[in-house]
């Protein structure tokens, strides 16, 4: 486990507490049997460091195997994993990548980024605004120009972004 | 362009939305934007979907196949993902409309044969190459943690006793780890993918949760800062302060009194902590107390004895723990640069602001909305400023602008020429006439001035934040460069006046046969702790009081705000101080890491209880590079020159200190290496490269031009590298036009074939 994530032995066992925690009549504190644990989406959402944050669904979604938000342990590992400062650059922008892909096409097209700003915003830009934004980006981000973002133009754009999923 | 709410619809709205976004033109002449945008309204047909024959061309393509590197396990992950999307589209009918078979096309190709040669073709890369390194391309995959578990599985069946990252290769950095860590006390810095034990993590991961991560880069800066200091008193205290203690018999009883005893210093004697007199002038604390013999320690039986030569180490001491500061602080300095400059495309800033710039380390409910809050007002300050260009200002309003700048600027710069001359003349009435010796007596007088500066420099940064105020400035960012212009300037002139006060005292010094070092060193001892007490006290008064008063008596209650550039350019100024002293007072760094624990928790606490989350988004990457920068550029190299132009050029005093009877301090040093070279033969190479290369100003001529060869082809290079890059951006751009042009070509062929089809069916008929 250790050779797939980037924590040390003692964070993966302190994160395997908090999951733990979380539904402790589901999960088992013997894990070498590897039991096939999920705890549901409404579980992991009520965590404190994801309860406020605008896109706990899409984290949830995308690193859960079945794609509902489900968590077993090892994507929940998985998830911090990433999140954690250790992860380079490249991995975080890739599952950024498909956090702001709301419709899993693997692009990024004027839908998704429309949800992505009302997401960021709260839905406080008006309809205008909210166009108006989405065309600038595609046009300053789309490389290949076929009206929506790829996985390329999204890491070319994050390059020149130094500030980016801390 | 309506937003179609919910989850299925807008994958029918995928493709129109897709397609309609840039017009096609047939004709190859190559006009602007704007007339794409207009021609994406004369050619309604693009709205089309494409016919499922020209899909099947499509999802073939080659790019869109298998390829390795990310993008082999992005494919895989698309079979995963294809997976789940298949068992979540099961239940629901949509399933069947024209879009899904879109994606299903798209798709097809992907069978499980494609899976298991992708799998295997994994699995073959990953054995090729060596443990440690296929341990990191596993963990920087983007699958999965049950799927790398089987390719660990099966690619290291072998050693699935135990993980891979405790193999030899990686035992070496785990014990250069733990070493560091014993070293350092509780920080371990810089070295990448290692989780190390941090000091005051926890509070960091707090104030960020709150704060964001603007505000926590000046938290950061003051760790870092104690990390240089802790590592120049390890320095220090290992080569010159234990063998300074170890041989008390040889300690110089002799350094002249700087001032007459008198019966009613007793009564002082309890400010000798912070005027630096009484017990610590003649301490280890204080240049004078330095030895300037050799301390001996020959034993009985012994033949040869182990000799120190303390002055020689003082020299090399000092000399060490600067070389070491100036190496980790470039090494900061060119990471700062690597990540936070990007000396490519300039323009695109909108599309960065809408994916960067959300900080996923805020968890706090309150702070996330005033995030929010934050990103839509720059949104739509960024549209607004994209729609009308720039403001149009008239001749009036551009007179009245400048003259404004011209008067704040002004003003600015007289305050700090009046500080100057203040510092410089109230000097000598503060010392009563003018002349040493200090009276000690009286040390309230011995504070006064460095109370004086302590204030001026508090105070005067906030006064030039209120006029600042008043001017207009194109964007926040200027304001905040011309802040730190502003401060720097104060805080420099200070400095300098500061010198050039000490150094017109070295000739009283030497006339009244005192320690003239002695005397700075306490000057800037002095200095610190002011700045301690100053810095505390305005906590307390300008930050827990006023603020107080603000969050309860005014109607809006709201708290203050947080002024980075400041804060920081006082923790620079402080260490600029410490560095230039540490010549005079070699535990210097010990008071200031004193200094810097006791502001880190007297700021945090007033942080949390006083302070509101930032209005403004901090671009806290760039910010922390301007602020090494600082720190390396005016900061440490003026304290560095200043040493330098000490040990060079000014005669030590000739009572007391490790340097006596020389004429300078560096010639020490020569002597020594020339000695080298006669006393020990088989270091004879080193006396020659000194007295050839060091000494000669030929080869240190020919150095620097060697230097500037390397920069100017480093910048040559640089340029052709921006060079291709715009041509490879036009390439790009071409290919995409092209590929529209063959994709409506080949639409446009299918369905004339389509047609051509039908007809004849019907024709036949």
């Amino acid at each position: 486990m250790k050779d797939c994530t980037y924590f040390t032995r003692k964070e993966i066992l302190r994160l395997f507490h908090r999951y733990r925690d979380l539904a402790p009549q589901l999960v088992p504190l013997d894990y070498t049997t590897g039991p096939d644990v999920r705890l549901p989406y409404e579980l992991i959402g009520s965590m404190p460091e994801l309860k406020d944050n605008p896109f706990r669904q899409r984290i949830a979604e995308v690193f859960s195997e079945d794609g509902e938000g489900n968590m077993t342990l090892d994507d929940f590992l998985d998830m911090f994993s990433v999140l954690s400062e250790m992860a380079p650059r490249d991995l975080k922008a890739y599952y950024a990548f498909r956090i702001y892909d709301f419709n899993n096409d693997d692009f990024i097209c004027k839908s998704d980024l429309e949800k992505t700003l009302n997401r960021l915003t709260r839905n406080e830009l008006t309809e205008d605004e909210v166009r108006m934004v989405c065309e600038k980006v595609i046009d300053e981000a789309d490389l290949d120009n076929d009206g929506r973002l790829s996985l390329e133009d999204f890491q070319h754009m994050i390059l020149r972004a130094p500030d980016f999923l801390r | 362009m309506e937003t179609i709410p919910g989850g299925y619809e807008d994958l029918i709205e995928l493709e129109a939305v897709g397609r309609s976004h840039r017009a096609v033109r047939f004709d190859m002449t190559h006009g602007d934007r704007e007339d794409l945008e207009a021609q994406h309204y004369h050619e309604p047909k693009q709205r089309n979907s494409w016919s499922s024959s020209t899909q099947r061309v499509l999802s073939s393509m080659p790019s869109r196949s298998i390829r390795w590197n990310q993008t082999a396990v992005l494919s895989q992950n698309q079979s995963r993902s294809t997976k789940t999307r298949r068992r979540r589209r099961a239940p629901k009918p949509v399933s069947t409309t024209f879009s899904a078979a879109n994606r299903d096309v798209f798709r097809e190709r992907k069978t499980c044969a494609d899976d298991v040669t992708q799998d295997e073709e994994l699995l073959n890369k990953l054995q090729d190459l060596p443990a440690g390194e296929s341990v990191r391309l596993l963990r920087e995959m983007p699958l999965s943690v049950s799927k790398k578990r089987e390719i660990r599985a099966l690619c290291f069946s072998w050693e699935l006793a135990q993980p891979l990252s405790e193999n030899e290769a990686l035992f070496c950095h785990r014990f250069q780890a733990c070493f560091l860590k014993v070293l350092c006390g509780c920080w371990l810095g810089g070295l990448s993918q290692k989780k190390s034990i941090q000091l005051w993590q926890k509070v960091f991961k707090n104030i960020s949760a709150r704060f964001g991560t603007g505000i926590l880069s000046y938290f950061i800066f003051l760790r870092r800062l104690l990390l240089y200091n802790i590592l120049f008193l390890l320095i220090n205290g290992l080569f010159l302060l234990l063998p300074q203690i170890s041989n008390p018999q040889i300690s110089n009883p002799q350094i002249p009194d700087p001032s007459p005893r008198s019966p009613s210093e007793d009564e002082h004697t309890y400010l000798w902590m912070l005027t630096g007199t009484g017990y610590l002038t003649d301490s280890v604390m204080f240049y004078g107390h330095y030895t300037n013999s050799t301390s001996g320690n020959c034993q009985a039986k012994a033949t040869e004895c182990s000799h120190y030569n303390i002055p020689l180490a003082y020299i090399f001491t000092i000399g060490t723990g600067m070389f070491v500061t100036c190496v980790m602080l470039v090494y900061r300095m060119s990471k700062s640069f690597e990540k936070s400059f990007c000396t490519f495309k300039a323009t695109g800033n909108l599309a960065l602001k809408v994916f960067c710039s959300w900080d996923f380390k805020v968890c706090r409910k309150r702070s996330v909305k005033l995030q929010a809050v934050n990103i839509c007002t720059q949104l739509k300050e960024m549209l607004s400023e994209l729609s009308c260009r720039k403001k149009k200002r008239n001749l009036c309003s551009t007179l009245g602008w400048l003259s404004v700048h011209l008067l704040v600027w002004s003003i600015c710069l007289l305050c700090i020429g009046a500080c100057m001359m203040a510092v410089y003349y109230i000097h000598p009435y503060l010392e009563q006439g003018g002349s040493m010796p200090i009276q000690e007596n009286y040390p309230v007088h011995l504070l006064a001035m460095p109370l004086v500066v302590s204030c001026i420099s508090h105070l005067l940064p906030g006064f030039f934040d209120k006029l600042s105020k008043g001017e207009d400035y194109n964007s926040p960012s200027v304001h905040i460069y011309v802040s730190i212009v502003r401060n720097l300037l104060l805080k420099g002139c200070i400095f300098c006046m500061l010198c050039y006060y000490w150094h017109t005292k070295i000739d009283d010094a030497e006339k009244g046969q005192k320690c003239w070092e002695t005397f700075v060193g306490q000057e800037l001892y002095r200095l610190v702790l002011m700045d301690l007490i100053v810095a505390v006290l305005h906590i307390i008064l300008a930050e827990f009081l006023w603020g107080m008063c603000i969050r309860n008596f005014t109607f809006r209650r709201r708290k203050l705000e947080f002024d980075i550039a400041r804060d920081v350019l006082e923790l620079i100024y402080g260490q600029t101080l410490v560095w230039f002293g540490v010549l005079f007072s070699p535990l210097l760094p010990a008071v200031q890491i004193g200094k810097l624990f006791l502001l880190f928790y007297f700021k945090k606490t007033s942080l949390m209880t006083n302070f509101q989350a930032p209005r403004k988004h901090w671009r806290a990457t760039q910010m922390s590079t301007v602020f090494v920068s600082l720190l390396f550029l005016p900061s440490f190299i003026g304290a560095l020159m200043c040493v330098i132009y000490t040990m060079w050029r000014i005669k030590p005093s000739s009572h007391c200190g490790p340097f006596r009877s020389l004429h300078n301090m560096l010639l020490l040093g020569k002597q020594w290496i020339v000695d080298l070279g006669g006393s020990d033969s088989s270091l004879k190479w080193l006396s020659f490269a000194y007295l050839h290369l060091v000494d000669n100003p030929l080869f240190l001529f020919i150095l620097a031009g060697l230097f500037l060869t390397i920069i100017y082809i480093h910048m040559q290079v640089l340029d052709g590298q921006k060079l291709i890059i715009g041509r490879l951006q036009v390439q790009i751009d071409h290919e995409g036009e092209d590929k529209k042009f063959l994709i409506a070509k080949l639409q446009a062929l299918n369905e004339a074939s389509a047609l051509s089809r039908e007809v004849s069916i019907w024709a036949f008929l």
